[in-house]
């Protein structure tokens, strides 16, 4: 299979990730901009790509912007914020169909130009943002922050670990807090902007059937970008002790109960027990073979869905489920006794083989999606891990029964999060 | 057993076809260079086939609610016990899915496809059904129907279709409800299951790089029946839907943070399948892009007023039997964005559609489903529920550029009427 991998440094703190494939029928270009998860920046980072994405000096509305992505055979833009450990990344995506397919002329080229419109081109009046824009995407901020009730699943989990990390910057949430909005006005914004643009590293990956020297020089040319001294982002802390176990119940009008268990996993991803832990993490909640969906849906129906995962660089491990709200005990009991019996070894060398598998399957499988790619090759230079797929693969396959056992031993119970219904 | 090759240059794709003596329909999409490969065994029936005779009987029998879905999940189970751990074993993902038109049963995997494709051509044609695991399985579906009773985007959407539909079961959630699974046992599911699941009725779509003859081998081996019984004629019945609408305003209380919204225009000229049905259902998308697209008038004024935000979206489903078009997202005040929608049709429906607009939409149309075609999952999700509609993924490209702005008005007037659109709204 041809897989090419260029990594280039175009500027301070910036670099150019260049992924040469011929199987997609698109090109991929995602530009990340890594900030620390501070509470004094986290709203006013989420509120950055809204903004950015509602005119530029050459396209002045989000309309005009459409227009010219449309024009592009549909090239699509898709902007967000995520949580990386104590990072916060900002992402800005853009992908359209590879011009063979679509009788297209460099459209590669007008890709990364509308991308640099968009990052280093924005409008302004009076130099700062639009008091109009910000303003509105001030309301939509508020709205897509108090919206996070809505998907109940998602909201026990990051419920949970917010509780958990409450006095780290992990519990921020990604999108930013209310009662920040007032203090942000466009000047703010805009002065925090060019700071971004300035210190933030900057990754950017771009992935498709390219010409790696034509398409880096058309980026160096087309991306204008002002840099200065590049700010250095902590490693966040992992190893913590644990005094009190923290007992959260919340209330609301829900027909299910969600029960989230947060363990810290003592176990940094640089650590060698870091793969062990995966393999545990499957066989105890991986997927429908594992321990948790065996005993608590199979054999008692407690429940539809019910998971474990391992949180990379904050290092935790979540469980999660939805449940009758009268099970909550025995579930709870259930959870418990299949982590201690991960812990005394009670599992099979076939479910480290199915664990290992499954893993496997899934990491090979990042080469079929562009997106993932883009992700895989972000992560793993967040994480300063230049591994390449096959080194990680031959690591999980080493992996012994011994070692998930000691992984398995370093987890302990943190928080348990229980989204309940309301007593009438 | 013969292998008819199509090849479609524009997309530089392949379509592998064999039809077996058992009756099967296999199809296989080559990805060349694809790690993944991809296998989903379907069959023509969903949570909508509620009321049909089955096999060797000769009077009609109306089963409960959700019966296709509850049965999806209990087709894993088999006599030595679960299936799922035989996919393990192989480090593959299984999954299954019901809608109101199909089920499916599908894998991916990187290794070992041929031992894969073996066990879910097994599985799927061998039921288990006890007193016993029926019975366990009704806890875990009550679960999974209360998981989307707290799901706002569902509920809305769910209403919606209850509001535009009178009898067409298509208002009946596909999980059905946590009274009528409980009338679920093994007599009525293996009443579906014959009826239901004769290869004449499904279809074999599989996606990935990998040897189609040798495939082939590995589903003849695994098939239960050689020779097709012949011609299937399996009758269904659905009750007469009137064109008129159900209840034109649905609105339930969720705990949200502001009000969501679905807008559904019913469709009312029906009947077609095929690439008439393909190019009905394109013709709509591109419309609907137009009108409500983020490009569009309509949208900019929308969201500049602060009555829409970026989830607001628009798609349009068809079927033989049914259809609607669907405008949805989230406002403060959604009974305003119903008026703006209206008043909005009415000027457009005077002024015309505009030619430019029509043309890039085309382009971006074309783009997306080129690009889709980077995704296996795609692939074999697309491919066979088109095939279950006597249309072909492989024709999208063609009808998609023959489509006209004359073709698009002629949509417009029939089916953005006065009297055939509903809201539904989930408040805070």
């Amino acid at each position: 299979m041809t897989l090419k991998n260029i990594r280039k440094r175009i500027d301070e703190g910036v670099n150019l990730n260049l992924i040469v494939t011929d199987k997609f029928k698109s090109n991929l270009i995602s530009i990340y901009i890594v900030r620390p998860l501070v509470r004094s920046e986290v709203t006013k980072n989420a509120l950055l790509p809204m903004v950015l994405k509602r005119g530029t000096k050459n396209y002045n509305t989000f309309t005009d912007i459409q227009q010219k992505l449309e024009d592009l055979f549909g090239a699509n833009l898709s902007v967000d914020v995520t949580k990386k450990g104590e990072r916060q990344v900002i992402r800005f995506t853009l992908e359209g169909p590879n011009d063979k397919y679509v009788s297209g002329n460099n459209l590669i080229e007008e890709m990364i130009k509308i991308l640099n419109e968009i990052i280093n081109n924005p409008l302004l009046e009076n130099g700062s943002f639009l008091d109009e824009y910000v303003n509105q995407e001030k309301e939509n901020l508020k709205k897509k922050i108090e919206s996070r009730i809505n998907d109940k699943k998602t909201y026990s989990v990051d419920r949970c670990i917010e509780e958990m990390c409450k006095n780290e910057n992990y519990s921020l949430y990604k999108h930013g807090y209310v009662e920040d909005l007032k203090d942000i006005d466009s000047r703010k914004l805009y002065e925090h902007y060019l700071t971004v643009l300035k210190s933030s590293p900057i990754e950017v990956c771009i992935v498709g059937d390219i010409d790696v020297d034509a398409v880096s020089n058309i980026f160096v040319e087309n991306f204008d970008i002002e840099r200065d001294k590049v700010i250095d982002i902590q490693r966040e802390n992992v190893l913590k002790e644990i005094h009190t176990k923290n007992l959260v119940r919340e209330e609301m009008d829900v027909n299910q109960g969600k029960l989230t268990l947060g363990f810290r996993t003592n176990i940094p991803y640089e650590d060698k027990l870091y793969e062990p832990l995966l393999i545990m993490s499957n066989i105890l909640g991986g997927g429908p073979n594992s321990k948790l969906f065996m005993n608590v849906r199979e054999k008692e129906s407690l429940a539809y869905y019910i998971y474990s995962r391992v949180l990379k660089y904050k290092s935790l491990l979540i469980i999660s489920s939805g449940i009758e709200f009268s099970n909550y005990q025995k579930t709870l009991d259930i959870i418990k006794e299949q982590v201690e019996d991960m812990k005394l070894g009670k599992f099979s060398e076939s479910d480290i083989r199915q664990a290992k598998k499954t893993l496997i399957t899934s990491i090979k499988s990042i080469k079929d999606s562009n997106f993932s790619l883009a992700d895989y090759y972000l992560s793993n230079i967040l994480a300063n891990d230049y591994r390449n797929i096959d080194e990680i693969i031959e690591r999980l396959q080493n992996v012994s029964k011994y070692e998930i056992v000691e992984a398995a031993k370093k987890l302990s119970l943190d928080t348990i999060y229980f989204l309940t219904k309301r007593k009438k | 057993m013969k292998i008819e090759v199509s090849t479609h240059d524009k997309l530089n794709e392949k379509l592998n076809f064999a039809k077996l003596d058992s009756g099967l329909n296999v199809f296989h999409i080559p990805k060349k260079d694809y790690v993944e490969k991809y296998a989903m065994f379907s069959t023509n029936y969903g949570s909508n086939d509620n009321k049909f005779i089955p096999v060797e009987e000769t009077e009609a029998i109306e089963v409960p609610e959700g019966i296709a879905h509850f049965l999806e999940h209990k087709l894993f189970e088999e006599p030595t016990g679960n299936i799922f751990a035989k996919f393990s074993e192989l480090g593959s993902y299984v999954n299954a899915f019901t809608n109101f038109n199909q089920t499916s049963y599908l894998f991916t995997c990187t290794d070992k496809f041929y031992e894969n494709l073996e066990v879910l051509v097994k599985f799927v044609q061998n039921p288990y059904f006890t007193d016993e695991n029926v019975e366990k399985e009704k806890g875990i579906i009550e679960q999974e129907i209360r998981m989307y009773d707290d799901s706002p985007n569902w509920k809305v959407f769910s209403n919606c279709l209850k509001g535009m539909y009178h009898y067409h079961p298509v208002r009946i959630d596909i999980a059905g409800t946590v009274e009528s699974i409980k009338k679920i046992n093994k007599e009525f599911l293996y009443k579906c299951y014959n009826t239901f699941y004769r290869l004449e009725n499904m279809v074999l779509v599989m996606v990935g790089d990998f040897d189609f003859e040798k495939a082939l081998e590995v589903v003849n081996n695994a098939l239960k029946s050689s020779k097709s019984k012949g011609d299937l004629n399996i009758k269904r019945f659905y009750p007469k839907e009137p064109k008129h609408i159900n209840e034109s305003i649905l609105e339930e209380r969720l705990q949200v943070s502001s009000p969501l919204f679905n807008i559904g225009f019913k469709d009312i000229d029906l009947g077609y399948d095929g690439d008439m049905l393909l190019k009905k259902e394109i013709e709509t998308n591109i419309l609907l892009d137009l009108l409500f697209g983020k490009s569009s008038e309509l949208y900019q004024k929308l969201y500049e007023d602060g009555l829409i935000n970026n989830t607001f979206g628009s798609q349009y489903i068809g079927h033989k039997d049914y259809g609607h078009s669907i405008i949805g997202g989230e406002s403060v005040e959604p009974k305003k964005v119903l008026e703006t929608i209206i008043k909005y049709l009415e000027k457009i429906k005077i002024n015309g559609l505009n030619e430019t607009d029509f043309i890039r939409i085309k382009k971006k149309s074309l783009g997306y489903h080129i690009m889709d075609f980077d995704s296996i999952e795609f692939i074999a999700n697309s491919f066979t529920s088109y095939y279950f509609k006597n249309a072909s993924l492989f024709e999208y490209m063609n009808i998609l550029e023959n489509i006209s702005l004359e073709d698009l008005q002629k949509r417009l007037e029939k089916h953005f009427r006065e009297d055939n659109f509903v809201i539904s709204i989930v408040n805070p």
